[in-house]
């Protein structure tokens, strides 16, 4: 579904010099990189240090998998963030067993409306990114929060319904209805 | 139940699989379609994607040096590479145009070794296909008297277990073709047919496959590694 663009372009070349074992391109790679996923990690977990587990878990990852990379089933970041999101919610799961307090912060939840905030920003994101973030825009608040909360923090519908004090029912509904609005704009988006 | 037939329900799945909200038994019976349903699979890395940039629209955060130092204390030292191959150090970059030398050399080297003089081959063709960095890595001749596609690759190209390098020509209009994998990812001879010479063949390139080559007849799937213009001598 994405667009190539430059920034692809330029991560493709560097992701196949990495399934070759090249150091160098490696840390370009990481540079290119690592602010926008250790945001994403903090986002999901909330706590620096966890967040530096996450990210470094993940980067040891993309090192030994870059070469199973391909790349017709996803854009070079996707792949990666896939990756930082499943190495987050690994760290948070080993945080919660062995005791730790791991919030899910509600305040923040809505925070996916100011994300795309000034146009300024906008034009910082890939063209995937930028699509999504308008999309968004067009989702009713609760909905955009319940889709929100259960990406980033993992949460089935009744988490998310008891997170929210609302009716299992009505959170599945909202969550139904807000990917079919998201696949619908975002779909018309891409016909564009 | 078969949903194969219910396209609606079939994409709302795959929505709630990504964002992971399909969870218990309803999961386990969508994994169970997802491995002999390749539209389906395609449908959740759709969303996957979709959902995968919500991650950028978070604010970046550059992570502090330790999170680096950790990455490379985790991954063990460098192979480096011999040291006569200098100019593979990115300190040596200036060497750039030695590299070049070298490259060129490599060439002339293997239209000597694709020249045994007993039984002169024709070379009429030769792409020297180099990777992102300009390096040459791969050499190869086409010999029209043996119907031999040469290809010979320098020593240290290192390629997974479990990869296979696979040999492409590309025309003019962007459209690759199949030459074949390379066994070993070492040096080969590969059956050299029309596909090849084609006066439309304007490069050939090498892309990292899995074991058996690309999955897909009408080109790569892994990255593209090394591409070099396809010369007639």
């Amino acid at each position: 579904m994405s667009q190539e663009t430059d920034q692809d372009d330029q991560l493709y070349h560097l992701l196949a010099a990495v399934a070759l074992q090249d150091r160098a391109a490696f840390r370009r790679l990481y540079e290119a990189t690592s602010a926008k996923l250790f945001g994403f990690a903090l986002r999901v977990l909330h706590k620096e240090e966890l967040a530096e587990e996450a990210v470094q878990d993940a980067y040891v990852a993309i090192w030994h998998a870059a070469a199973s990379y391909q790349m017709h089933l996803a854009a070079p970041l996707t792949w990666m963030v896939t990756i930082v999101r499943n190495k987050a919610l690994d760290v948070r799961r080993r945080a919660l067993a062995d005791g730790g307090d791991v919030r899910v912060e509600l305040e923040d939840a809505d925070g996916l409306a100011d994300m795309a905030a000034g146009p300024h920003e906008l034009a910082q994101l890939s063209r995937d990114a930028q699509a999504l973030a308008r999309c968004m825009d067009t989702l009713a608040g609760r909905q955009r929060q319940a889709i929100g909360m259960a990406y980033l923090h993992d949460l089935s519908h009744s988490d998310v319904a008891a997170r929210l004090g609302l009716p299992l029912g009505t959170v599945k509904t909202w969550i139904r209805r807000g990917l079919d609005r998201l696949r619908d704009c975002l779909s018309r988006r891409e016909a564009a | 139940m078969n949903i194969r037939d219910n396209a609606p329900l079939r994409d709302r799945l795959a929505a709630e699989y990504a964002l992971g909200t399909l969870r218990g038994g309803a999961r386990r019976r969508f994994e169970a379609w997802l491995r002999d349903d390749r539209l389906l699979r395609a449908a959740v890395a759709d969303w996957q994607g979709r959902l995968a940039a919500l991650a950028e629209l978070q604010r970046p955060v550059t992570p502090p040096a330790r999170v680096w130092e950790g990455i490379e204390r985790r991954l063990g030292p460098a192979v480096q590479p011999p040291w006569w191959q200098f100019w593979r150090t990115s300190a040596a970059r200036p060497w750039g145009v030695l590299a070049l030398a070298a490259g060129a050399g490599a060439l002339v080297l293997a239209v000597r070794l694709a020249a045994p003089p007993a039984a002169t081959p024709r070379t009429q063709q030769i792409a020297a296909l180099s990777d992102a960095q300009s390096q040459t890595v791969m050499v190869v001749t086409a010999d029209t008297r043996h119907r031999r596609l040469q290809v010979r690759v320098a020593e240290d190209v290192h390629v997974p277990a479990d990869r296979t390098l696979q040999l492409w020509a590309i025309t003019r209009t962007g459209k690759p073709r199949s030459l074949g994998i390379l066994p070993d990812n070492r040096s080969t001879d590969l059956t050299l047919d029309a596909r090849a010479t084609a006066p439309d063949v304007a490069l050939l390139a090498i892309s990292l496959e899995p074991k058996g080559g690309s999955p897909d007849p009408n080109g790569p799937t892994g990255p593209v590694l090394y591409k070099g213009s396809w010369a007639r001598l």
